[in-house]
């Protein structure tokens, strides 16, 4: 759905010279750029996780969760709990924190997955709100609005992970990783699978797909990614707060991921990082980026559903760009 | 009875007469339109802050109400008119207009309104001390619960003694068929969403009168509006009704007895409804 259009060689080698060339700026980032640069792309990296969680969800499966924060908030509440003020040793409350998020995503899918479309979204986003209201209001366990503070990186084997450039290329290295193993997944069978409940969840059922399970298995997957994003933003940030776990945030996510082009494997990755830039850029010059980006939003929406690579798309395939309202691809009728 | 328990039924019905006009907006909305309008706690917190305006302006409390409707009812206008029917027939991009809206309108309200919470102060006259049932209970919060019914009375004659009402009901049955006898549909739609974004906006004075306006405070109003219509049921104003009632008295109560899981306490029954019974309460469509 999203193979490139043109498969000449030369075009292949371009594309593959660009790779290493990125993949070359982004190893040797610590050595060149300024330490807020660094800073700004390992924001991207762990928003990057959540962004991937809720874009493989609306992308593949055509489920609009607003659920995907609070997995993201739950780990990084396991490690405060856990490591900060337990003093369990790394990696348990790491691996902890995921096995959390993943029952509750288990409770939530088992309940969510009997709904569709807008009602599922409803739904999630109440979800997200229970754990963000526990947050808030439990001052005995989660410390209410305070949160937990004091949360470092291990170190593991002698490697100090609180350390910037070190803590940078293991957010790089997780990142890559994470969007390698979610292509293997999207390209699989089951990947498959997924795009075939999206565009028809009724005929599935007709040919015999357990629909509710594997709609399950996709929301638990995601969690993870969540999970992930949430540990690194955990030990980034040193804290964590109900803040992280806000339906402001998950909001933002999804814009994210539609800015970047929802129905596009890397959408979620190019709407992070345009988010994460514009954040940065904006605020030296007005503290209205919400309604910028808001904005922004709005007239991809209503003008470019596919988002910011539905653009490139267009311009790639020699067409005029066509600010014409087209179906958004998350769309089925069922 | 004890007199406390009085006191905690009194705050629930205030609490569940603020519901109630928050979710009657929406879920009339969503029956008809599927739209979930997730800029309703946006709408709600600039109804409240224009109401404030107006109210420190000209000292009017009941103008502060009307214009808080009005200027909400307006924006739901222009957003129906020039937004939402571009998409429409798309149940996800009416859904992320709104969100992007409710985004862009939480923000510019920092900018025009004071950061901390503020509340709209009502007039004494419009507060008296009311003795009954043995507690005395501020009046204005009588008032509020007076408003309620009236607006749930007036809401049920549009729908069921109204030409309008009548299109409406047919709309949220089956739309192309109601358009292919000629009714305008749009009109219809636009005339709805109108509705409930002037009932969402006077929602807002009552609550930043009864509580306080505060940045950030949208998103909860948000989810109290969708737990209101998941557990009545989607569409059904009744359904919005009883379920007001409910979640009125579980706030109440929960703030008094288990403070630090009221606002948890609320989504439960909305949990066990979703697994009994996924329309809610009196919904009647499959979901």
């Amino acid at each position: 759905m999203n193979a490139p259009t043109q498969s000449t060689s030369t075009f292949k080698n371009v594309t593959r010279f660009a790779w290493i060339l990125l993949a070359a700026a982004l190893l040797l980032m610590p050595f060149y750029a300024a330490q807020y640069t660094v800073t700004t792309f390992i924001r991207i990296f762990y928003f990057g996780f959540l962004a991937l969680s809720m874009g493989f969800l609306i992308g593949q499966t055509g489920m609009v969760s607003l659920t995907q924060t609070a997995f993201f908030g739950v780990t990084g509440y396991v490690i405060g709990l856990l490591g900060v003020e337990r003093g369990v040793p790394f990696p348990l409350p790491e691996i902890l924190g995921i096995i959390i998020a993943l029952l509750f995503a288990l409770v939530f899918g088992l309940i969510a997955m009997r709904t569709y479309k807008i009602v599922f979204l409803m739904i999630t986003l109440a979800f997200g709100q229970i754990c963000w209201a526990f947050a808030i209001q439990n001052s005995s366990l989660l410390h209410g609005w305070a949160g937990i503070r004091g949360i470092r990186p291990p170190v593991v084997f002698g490697i100090d992970f609180s350390e910037q450039s070190t803590f940078y290329w293991t957010a790089l290295i997780l990142f890559a990783l994470g969007i390698y193993i979610l292509w293997r997944i999207v390209k699989s069978p089951f990947g498959l699978t997924l795009n075939g409940i999206r565009e028809n969840p009724r005929r599935m059922i007709a040919l015999g797909y357990p629909v509710y399970r594997i709609r399950v298995a996709a929301f638990l997957i995601a969690a993870v990614y969540a999970g992930i994003g949430g540990i690194l933003a955990a030990y980034n940030s040193g804290i964590v707060t109900p803040t992280a776990i806000q339906l402001s945030r998950t909001i933002w996510i999804l814009l994210v991921v539609i800015l970047g082009g929802s129905n596009h494997f890397w959408g979620p990755i190019v709407g992070i990082v345009v988010a994460v830039w514009l954040d940065v850029s904006i605020s030296q010059v007005t503290e209205r980026y919400n309604t910028i980006i808001g904005i922004i939003f709005v007239l991809v929406v209503l003008f470019s559903p596919n988002g910011i690579l539905g653009i490139l798309d267009e311009l790639r395939k020699g067409e005029k760009l066509a600010f014409i309202r087209k179906r958004l691809p998350l769309r089925h009728n069922s | 009875m004890d007199t406390r328990i009085i006191l905690f039924i009194l705050n629930g019905l205030t609490q569940a007469a603020i519901l109630f006009v928050l979710g009657s907006g929406l879920t009339l909305a969503f029956g008809l339109m599927r739209v979930v309008n997730l800029s309703h706690g946006a709408f709600y917190l600039l109804g409240g802050y224009i109401g404030y305006s107006i109210l420190q302006a000209t000292g009017s409390w009941p103008l502060a109400l009307i214009g808080g409707g009005i200027a909400i009812a307006l924006l739901g206008f222009i957003f129906e008119r020039f937004m939402l029917s571009r998409v429409r027939g798309g149940d996800l991009p009416q859904t992320l207009l709104t969100v992007g809206l409710s985004m862009v309108i939480a923000d510019l309200a920092l900018e025009f309104w004071p950061r901390n919470s503020i509340t709209l102060n009502v007039p004494r006259e419009l507060n008296p001390p009311v003795m009954l049932f043995g507690v005395t209970y501020p009046g204005f919060r009588y008032l509020l619960m007076i408003l309620a019914v009236l607006i749930a009375v007036a809401l049920w004659l549009i729908l069921y003694r109204t030409k309008l009402g009548a299109a409406v009901r047919a709309g949220v049955d089956d739309r192309e068929t109601v358009s292919a006898l000629g009714v305008n549909i749009n009109l219809i739609y636009t005339a709805v969403f109108v509705l409930s974004a002037f009932l969402v906006g006077i929602a807002g004075v009552l609550g930043g009168s009864y509580l306080q306006l505060s940045p950030g405070g949208d998103t909860t109003i948000l989810t109290y509006s969708l737990v209101v219509v998941i557990l009545g049921g989607m569409g059904s104003l009744a359904g919005a009704f009883v379920s007001a009632l409910i979640l009125g008295q579980i706030i109440s109560f929960g703030t008094a007895f288990a403070p630090q899981y009221s606002y948890f306490l609320l989504f439960i029954p909305m949990a066990l409804m979703l697994a009994v019974r996924p329309q809610g309460l009196l919904g009647r469509q499959q979901l």
